[in-house]
């Protein structure tokens, strides 16, 4: 075997050694911008601790209540982009963000009944809120119906497996709130406003 | 001859090597995986913190009543107010030796099954989660990711209390009830320990 060979055959077995997995034809064709939709609050913290805090205060309240939550809050989601595009509207503030999640993780350890019509008010504006912050993920290359519709879909389905979730650990209705059930939601609440009330001292910060 | 051509090989598959490199991760954790085990770590790798959040459990269900469903739900409060004081830099008086103090003081109460009146006793564990939180505080702003540090730390902490609290309920069995006051008395030594050592390094 010649040198050259033997350096060949060296360099392609280094290179097929380091070779990763190829990724490159669903994700770049037509529905790209409906996948960078759905996977981009996915993958944000900020948007899934908003999510799952949301969709466990709407578990812990029942099916009665929790269920409008499945329409308004994709519908909020799909607004707040809406706006930020049509409007140039900027994100809001990270103490106003870490101010929701407070004020979210305070409504579930507070275990508030809370009016179904409050309860939407309060989904679609939170759906508003994450729905403008996710649209700084726009380039004008992007298909914006596609995009709205991979947040839609990531918001509908996030928030209706997380309520799911809640609603049959919380099962049966009829427990009272001081059941470990009951305190185990209302802990996850007391963990969410924390993370909120430290978001809102570190936006003081810097 | 061999050795030449050996070289010339090396030297070939060098460039490719250096081209192909990834970027070495093995020591800085980074973005959100890296903030999330930072934060749920420093709880768990501090004894002293350990050993007195789960004293924090058992001596909630020991006290039982509001003690234990008040617990999971305040505390993680209370300290994020201690933390916000760290993140803000706001210094608070000797918090080692205070930490320290707080293993020693929850241990015997544990130990010694001592039976205070809930709002004394919200008032203790309130001070102490607020020199806990704010160690935990002052490391936020330099995490890989603030917000992944600050849920690790919390959930860490609320684990530990659960697993206080799940140690307390041991109590149902008298051989229980002398498995954590030697517990308890573990978790005192060890607060004793850490006050000793704090105290020698401040003096």
């Amino acid at each position: 075997m010649s040198a050259r060979l033997r350096t060949a055959a060296l360099t392609a077995l280094v290179l097929l050694a380091q070779s990763q997995i190829a990724d490159a034809h669903i994700v770049n064709a037509r529905l790209g911008d409906f996948y960078a939709g759905a996977l981009h609050p996915l993958l944000t913290l900020q948007d899934m601790l908003v999510l799952v805090a949301l969709g466990v205060l709407a578990g812990s309240l029942g099916a009665a209540s929790g269920r409008w939550l499945v329409v308004v809050f994709p519908l909020g989601l799909c607004a707040g982009l809406g706006l930020a595009v049509a409007a140039s509207i900027a994100p809001v503030p990270p103490v106003v963000d870490a101010a929701t999640i407070l004020l979210l993780g305070l409504l579930l350890a507070a275990s508030l009944r809370i009016p179904v019509a409050l309860l939407c008010a309060i989904a679609f504006a939170l759906g508003m809120m994450r729905g403008a912050a996710n649209a700084g993920e726009l380039v004008p290359q992007t298909d914006r119906l596609l995009y709205a519709a991979g947040l839609a879909c990531a918001g509908y389905v996030t928030i209706t497996l997380v309520m799911a979730v809640a609603l049959t650990f919380r099962r049966p209705d009829t427990e009272p709130v001081s059941s470990w059930r009951g305190i185990a939601l209302r802990a996850i609440g007391g963990w969410v406003a924390a993370v909120g009330l430290m978001m809102a001292g570190l936006s003081f910060a810097t | 001859m061999m050795a030449r051509k050996l070289l010339y090989s090396t030297l070939a598959v060098a460039p490719l090597l250096l081209l192909t490199a990834s970027p070495g991760l093995a020591h800085e954790q980074t973005g959100v995986s890296g903030g999330l085990a930072n934060g749920l770590l420093h709880p768990l790798t501090g004894l002293d913190h350990l050993v007195a959040m789960v004293a924090v459990g058992i001596w909630g269900a020991q006290l039982g009543g509001v003690a234990i469903w008040v617990l999971p739900i305040v505390f993680p409060l209370v300290m994020a107010f201690g933390a916000v004081l760290g993140i803000l830099k706001i210094g608070l008086p000797v918090p080692e030796l205070v930490i320290a103090l707080s293993g020693l003081i929850l241990g015997l109460a544990v130990a010694l099954r001592v039976r205070v009146p809930f709002a004394a006793a919200a008032a203790i564990v309130a001070v102490f989660a607020i020199f806990h939180g704010h160690a935990h505080g002052v490391e936020l702003p330099t995490a890989a990711n603030p917000l992944a540090y600050g849920c690790g730390f919390v959930v860490a902490t609320g684990l530990l209390h659960a697993c206080g609290i799940t140690i307390g309920a041991l109590a149902r069995w008298p051989v229980g009830e002398r498995v954590i006051q030697g517990v308890g008395a573990a978790i005192a030594a060890l607060g004793g320990y850490f006050l000793v050592a704090s105290l020698g390094a401040a003096a």
